[in-house]
């Protein structure tokens, strides 16, 4: 294949000053809005959600047995990312399974892409759905904590620090 | 010259086994398993930091078709008469309909392990062990309707919802956005029951197994979805012949989306073209 390989380089690459046209005073305002700091937009994002369980399981560590596979779950603070911010460090049976965040605050996982969940915990649980029996995750992403465990063979080393996951 | 994709239904036996042979081709090189690389790599979802390439942003459309594109001329060194066809799932929507036959994809997974025991991408045939994966499976897997709490493939109906919305997409140019013709195609909705998943997410989920996941290229099917996935937009264009691909321009400083997804002129990672630039592609390809 003649495609280039090096996605975070690509990505750096950006095209500017293309900001004279501007957005939208709608966009503008709803810009502003979006980037005020994430302690102040926090009421905002909650109300708009689905009424999450009382004891706010997005903040929860988890280990549970879960389908006779160990899954545990534990959110740490996110050095330096804005203040609040959590990373979770997820795994089954040990290996680490990579959670992604979308932007109305659900969860997905490598192993379940195109469907996205209320919690960490319910993403966990989904993905131990897929995996078939006598497998295992293979180390595929990177892991927010720049482990990248070899677990897999013949992986080409990853571009890491694309993927952080953070609530 | 141009050449045609076609309707996967009206491959003649000879097609069919030129497309599965110029695959297996590709795969005992190790070049089949660059795309499934690429297509993880490239996977940045819109809750967390970073330029969206892929998934959840208005260039889902451009960068999928230069993925396909890129995977045919691929093909195509193999074997120049080869084109991607497209399976169009609001017309073969059953288990035992094409692609899923012998002769094209093989079928579903078995019950015990949803290992793809039927056609050339069975792991017991040898040619097709999954090297990009999740897990350390190597046999490509497949759960076709989700046995465990079944669900449909999209409908036209649903698929027309998209190909409706004039505008091509809208602010925030996410997973959210509950307007324009992308994400109605792409597919992400609210809350989390079967409704959320529309269209192209749907038909991921419909599949299960290894499209279910981020390394979903390992399915040959995902060429045929996203083939006709592609066909949408293509017409799409023909039914909206004033708008184009949005935005037009990169969402400003004070934007929010400020660097985080890519403008009709901006390059699209990992190539060197735009979506400007991949808006017409009659002089390369067209849809039967």
């Amino acid at each position: 294949m003649v495609v280039g390989m090096g996605g975070a380089g690509a990505t750096a690459q950006r095209r500017a000053g293309a900001e004279a046209a501007g957005p939208s005073r709608r966009e503008t305002a709803r810009g502003l809005l979006a980037s005020a700091t994430a302690l102040a937009l926090a009421p905002l994002v909650a109300a708009s959600r689905p009424a999450p369980p009382a004891e706010d399981p997005g903040r929860s560590s988890f280990d549970e047995s879960y389908r006779g596979r160990r899954i545990r779950g534990i959110p740490v603070p996110a050095a330096g990312h804005e203040e609040g911010g959590i990373e979770w460090r997820i795994t089954v049976d040990g290996r680490p399974l990579h959670l992604m965040r979308r932007a109305d605050g659900t969860w997905l996982s490598m192993i379940d892409h195109y469907t996205s969940y209320r919690t960490p915990l319910e993403a966990t649980r989904a993905a131990v759905d897929e995996i078939g029996p006598g497998q295992r995750l293979r180390d595929l992403a990177p892991h927010p904590f720049g482990g990248h465990s070899g677990a897999g063979t013949g992986e080409q080393a990853h571009q890491g620090g694309r993927h952080d996951v953070r609530a | 010259m141009t050449y045609v994709r076609k309707d996967v239904s009206t491959l003649t036996a000879g097609e069919r086994r030129r497309f599965v042979d110029a695959l297996l081709t590709l795969k005992r090189r190790g070049e089949y398993d660059e795309f499934v690389r690429l297509h993880i790599d490239f996977y940045t979802a819109d809750g967390e930091h970073g330029l969206r390439t892929a998934h959840m942003a208005p260039s889902f459309l451009p960068w999928h078709r230069r993925f396909l594109l890129e995977l045919e001329r691929a093909l195509r060194r193999v074997d120049a008469s080869v084109t991607v066809p497209y399976w169009d799932w609001t017309r073969d929507r059953t288990t035992s309909s094409v692609p899923w036959t012998k002769d094209l994809l093989g079928g579903n997974g078995r019950r015990s392990d949803r290992q793809v025991m039927t056609g050339p991408f069975a792991y017991a045939a040898g040619h097709w062990t999954l090297r990009e994966g999740v897990t350390d499976g190597r046999f490509l897997t497949r759960d076709l309707g989700r046995s465990a709490a079944p669900l449909r493939l999209p409908t036209r109906s649903e698929l027309r919802w998209a190909l409706d919305d004039p505008v091509y997409d809208a602010w925030p140019w996410d997973s959210t956005v509950r307007k324009g013709f992308r994400n109605k195609l792409e597919g992400w909705g609210t809350g989390s029951g079967s409704g959320s998943w529309k269209n192209h997410n749907r038909v991921h989920r419909w599949v299960g197994g290894a499209m279910l996941g981020g390394a979903s290229v390992n399915d040959p099917v995902f060429w045929l979805h996203h083939a006709f996935v592609d066909l949408q937009w293509y017409r799409w264009q023909r039914a909206h012949r004033n708008h184009r691909y949005l935005p037009a321009e990169p969402p400003g400083s004070s934007d929010a989306q400020h660097h985080r997804v890519i403008a009709r002129h901006e390059k699209l990672p990992p190539w060197d073209e735009t979506p400007d630039q991949l808006e017409d592609v009659s002089r390369i390809y067209r849809y039967a």
